[in-house]
């Protein structure tokens, strides 16, 4: 069994199609951040997210050198280091625009939440790996379910619903494919919808619920919460078939997308290289999560099955939901996207989730 | 080592996530299709919305000249200091900074803020900053981008209160005024005029507003310059009004209130036009400050009504002109005709009274005229008969707007059956012919007497007056004046009798050295004989004094009317200003009783007032006077 040094024979086994995609996407993301912070305050950060991707290329070897099954066994410990972190964040984190979501190590920001979620991603497949029956009923999940709530639940408070919210289909999923009855993958549902109405009425915080009231009727404030949603539209429609050119999008350049370098890094995408970027951008997204599910398939045990399907379904969810968001079709929430926006925790993170898929998928002859 | 483990059912579960996967994105790259492709061009649009702002640059109203080319209304530049920003709350901010810097009234600016729109351009912050408040901002142009000082044309007025009523004044256009026909069309923001000739003419002096546009960044500060087209001024037009004569009646009339209208008796062109109190139309120019507005509009003595169209008074002893043009037209006295005048005539179970108790004796109608008897008139009037009294009468313009060319003109009222019936359902009764006959029970406007004398002065011909003489060098048309077939004989008549008005009898304070003047004069009550006995001292209670003339007599240039509000008699109030305003018209000396010998740079000054409030109503001077 390899366990530190990496193997040569899993090094051949590396799916090199998989790698080209990331570094592909993260080039293109590199690209759109020059773009996206030339000639403002923010300029120069495309250096930082390449230092970021070279930091992130680094854990992910060292991610694939480490046996996944080492891993899934450990994480339990991972989870309870990962709720000390949330904690300590949402009690002594500092207050950066109005939530608690970081942690300040030296001069750099850490986002726990970006690797808690990971580390749920293999405490699930842990817990639904070892549970073997036919079909499984909602006292089965139970369990996971509870662990994977009180996590949901740290984050959700720093206030950071997207990333919160990501757990959710991620759990959904590992618990279908471990043999969750339909039945009680409707009931999930409901309790779900249950439990979002009386988030609705006791959690959410007022510019959250003007976020979701803007988004269905985004005229009602359009200097407001309905701001960036427009904003958005506008540049992606505005991009066309062919987009107008890079650095040349007058939604981007002149600043009327917010947060452009990161959560709406598509939006300028779209707007500069128009449906062909789009188009491609997709393509490549399709092909990284297609490969990620096939390594589901090819797993050799249910542990790396789960692994992959799992860390497939937060990046899958991420991926759609930021897209989406960007076209204006959900409402506005901070969710980075994988690999191409900007950001030290989220491009680390988004890496290390190449490398546990990558790691499964070498891994699959190996007995 | 792990046993064996059966995966495929976790596996057949997987082709559903795939499945889900690509269902989700190949929706995604739909939907793109259908923003970017289908609907690119709607997306386009908003975004050239987005960072492109035309912004208006206001193009100068043209110029207003006197008939001899002296400037009346023209434009000066000022400084308007804006706020320029997309979001309300850099807006803010920026109002607190400049608040520091520069004295403005934060509270009327956020009033202003909260009535836009969400999408507004710039905000003027500071309209007509003086040298320092431009200085001081300039100043911090880089640590202020959003600050900014604009150049704009401001209407001025080199005369102020002098020709408040006649050019009335400009105001950035209201949102009922946006709605009306009008103003169709025309930009909000824009200024327009409000009142006066800056309104009726407003599209022609008006120019075409040039235009910027820029670029502007999400924080709404420009970027950088598209396209520039430079505004054109609006035409120059030129009045009928003559300045000099405008100065004259302005500081004749100074400290009084009433009004002077004088016209071309030959094609009704409107030579001066005044109405006292008035207020000061530059005060409007950059927008009126509210507490100027509301002393305006609170004002006891009403400065802002525009007497000469506006003001309904009884013509009183001037409405025996038009008796008795009628009564010669109608061949029911001659101009020999005499009736006996012992102080009133008994007549329909009524006394009706003469001025003067002991009677004017066996009087002509020149000396009827002349002296202003009342009873002459009675006879006259009841003989002549209200239905044709009320034809001449209307058919000299009474009654109707006079058609000048300023908005908001009165039509004043004369009482006929005809009225009676339909307004009142009362039938008439003949004792009130007999008021009529004097002037009374009916209300004129200063410019309809004033063409009453422009009649007479022109040998029967009724014209429309007006104050455009020219838009742009190009003459503007106005209608001939209308032939009102009065006999020469019969006008000339009139005409004796008003010169003798002025000559011997009670306008003989608008004498002048050298030109006869025609004249008539006459008061109009405010309140009943009774009150006035009881409360002589009252000035509130005092008649208007009224004062028609035309001059020279034989070849008339000017006719005129003057009103002096609470004057008492004509002949003590209204004639010293119109002998004054004429002497000046003519360089000749007011040499009238009472009236100082002018020297050329002095002005007569107007009869003191306790003088006129003692004069008992249309009396006589002395002739040593």
């Amino acid at each position: 069994m390899a366990t530190v040094a990496i193997d040569r024979r899993l090094l051949h086994n590396i799916d090199w199609g998989l790698m080209l995609g990331v570094l592909l996407l993260a080039g293109i993301g590199v690209a759109t951040i020059l773009s996206a912070t030339a000639g403002g305050a923010n300029a120069g950060l495309n250096v930082k997210q390449v230092w970021a991707i070279l930091a992130g290329l680094a854990a992910l070897l060292v991610c694939v050198s480490i046996d996944y099954r080492r891993l899934v066994d450990q994480s339990p410990w991972l989870y309870g280091l990962s709720m000390v972190a949330l904690l300590y964040v949402l009690l002594f984190g500092p207050r950066i625009a109005g939530t608690r979501r970081w942690i300040l190590i030296g001069p750099a920001q850490v986002q726990p939440s970006e690797f808690a979620k990971l580390v749920a991603a293999l405490l699930v497949a842990r817990v639904f790996a070892e549970v073997r029956k036919e079909s499984l009923g909602l006292r089965d999940i139970l369990g996971p379910g509870a662990a994977v709530g009180a996590m949901a639940v740290l984050i959700a408070a720093e206030p950071d619903l997207g990333t919160a919210f990501t757990l959710v289909p991620m759990f959904v999923a590992v618990a279908f494919l471990a043999g969750l009855r339909l039945k009680a993958v409707l009931a999930m549902a409901l309790l779900m919808a249950g439990l979002g109405g009386l988030g609705w009425a006791f959690a959410l915080k007022d510019y959250q619920k003007s976020r979701i009231y803007t988004f269905l009727d985004p005229s009602l404030d359009p200097k407001g919460a309905g701001y960036q949603k427009i904003q958005s539209q506008i540049a992606v429609g505005s991009g066309g078939v062919v987009g107008k050119g890079y650095k040349q999008g007058t939604q981007s350049q002149l600043g009327y997308l917010p947060a452009r370098h990161t959560d709406f890094i598509f939006s300028v995408l779209a707007e500069e290289n128009g449906f062909v970027g789009v188009a491609v951008v997709l393509g490549l997204y399709l092909f990284v999560l297609w490969r990620a599910l096939e390594t589901a398939q090819l797993a050799r045990d249910r542990a790396g099955a789960l692994l992959a399907a799992a860390v497939a379904t937060l990046l899958t969810f991420q991926v759609v939901y930021n897209v989406a968001m960007v076209a204006g079709l959900v409402p506005v929430k901070g969710l980075p996207l994988p690999l191409m926006s900007y950001g030290g925790s989220s491009v680390l993170s988004s890496l290390l989730a190449v490398g546990l898929i990558l790691n499964v998928r070498m891994r699959r002859f190996a007995n | 080592m792990k046993i064996y483990e059966d995966l495929r059912p976790l596996q057949r579960r997987l082709v559903v996530l795939q499945a889900v996967m690509v269902t989700l994105m190949v929706v995604l790259l739909g939907y793109f299709w259908h923003l970017q492709v289908l609907r690119g061009r709607h997306y386009r649009e908003l975004a050239e919305n987005n960072r492109l702002r035309a912004l208006p640059i206001p193009a100068p109203r043209g110029a207003i000249f006197d008939r001899k080319g002296r400037i009346l209304a023209e434009n000066r530049s000022s400084f308007n200091v804006v706020v320029t920003t997309e979001r309300r709350q850099d807006l803010v901010a920026s109002l607190g900074r400049l608040d520091r810097l520069i004295d403005f009234d934060v509270s009327e600016v956020e009033e202003r803020l909260g009535r836009k729109g969400p999408r507004f351009r710039s905000l003027v912050v500071k309209a007509d900053a003086n040298e320092e408040e431009v200085a001081v901002v300039e100043a911090r142009r880089l640590e202020y981008p959003e600050t900014s000082v604009d150049v704009v044309p401001l209407r001025a007025y080199p005369l102020g209160e002098g020709t408040a009523h006649v050019l009335g004044y400009v105001g950035e256009i209201t949102d009922r005024q946006m709605e009306s026909e009008t103003f169709a069309a025309i930009e909000p923001g824009s200024v327009v005029g409000q009142a006066g000739i800056e309104l009726e003419y407003n599209r022609a002096l008006m120019g075409r507003d040039g235009m910027r546009r820029i670029i502007v960044n999400s924080r709404g500060l420009e970027v950088r310059e598209e396209e520039k087209t430079s505004p054109t001024d609006g035409p120059y037009a030129t009045l009928n009004l003559d300045l000099d004569l405008q100065k004259a009646v302005v500081e004749a009339m100074k400290g009084q209130a009433g009004s002077v209208v004088a016209l071309d008796p030959r094609t009704g062109e409107v030579l001066a036009y005044y109405s006292a109190p008035a207020y000061d139309p530059n005060l409007f120019s950059s927008g009126i400050k509210p507490e100027d507005w509301s002393r305006l509009v609170k004002d006891p003595a009403k400065p802002l009504m525009n007497r000469p169209i506006q003001g309904g008074y009884a013509p009183g002893s001037t409405f025996k002109i038009v008796n008795a043009l009628a009564a010669l037209q109608e061949r029911v006295i001659t101009p020999a005709t005499r009736f006996h005048c012992p102080g009133y005539l008994a007549i329909y179970n009524t006394l009706f009274r003469c001025h003067k108790p002991e009677g004017h004796g066996s009087v002509d109608l020149r000396r009827a005229i002349s002296l202003s008897c009342n009873v002459y008139f009675y006879n006259v009037g009841v003989r002549l008969e209200i239905e044709r009294l009320s034809r001449w009468a209307k058919a000299m313009g009474l009654s109707a707007p006079t058609g000048i060319d300023l908005p908001h003109e009165a039509s004043g009222l004369f009482q006929d059956p005809e009225w009676k019936m339909r307004a009142l359902k009362v039938r008439w009764y003949p004792s009130e012919t007999v008021s009529v006959s004097i002037g009374q029970a009916m209300t004129v406007t200063p410019l309809q007497l004033a063409r009453v004398a422009a009649v007479v002065a022109s040998g029967g011909k009724l014209a429309r007056p007006h104050l455009m003489r020219a838009i742009g060098g190009k003459a503007v048309p106005v209608d001939p004046p209308r032939d009102l077939g009065l006999r020469p004989e019969v006008v000339a008549a009139v005409r004796e009798a008003m010169v003798s008005v002025v000559a011997e009898g009670t306008g003989q304070r608008a004498k002048l050295e050298g030109v006869a003047v025609a004249g008539k004069t006459g008061s109009a009550q405010v309140v009943s004989h009774a009150r006035l006995e009881a409360d002589r001292k009252a000035r509130e209670l005092q008649p208007h004094g009224w004062f028609m003339c035309f001059a020279p007599a034989d070849n008339p240039r000017v006719a005129m009317a003057v009103l002096v509000e609470h004057g008492t008699a004509g002949g003590t109030s209204a004639a010293p200003v119109a002998g004054q305003v004429l002497a000046r018209w003519f360089g000749v000396r007011a040499i009238g009783p009472g009236m100082q010998p002018p020297a050329d740079t002095v002005p007569a000054p107007p009869v003191p007032q306790v003088a006129r409030a003692a004069a008992p109503a249309e009396s006589v001077p002395g002739p040593q006077r």
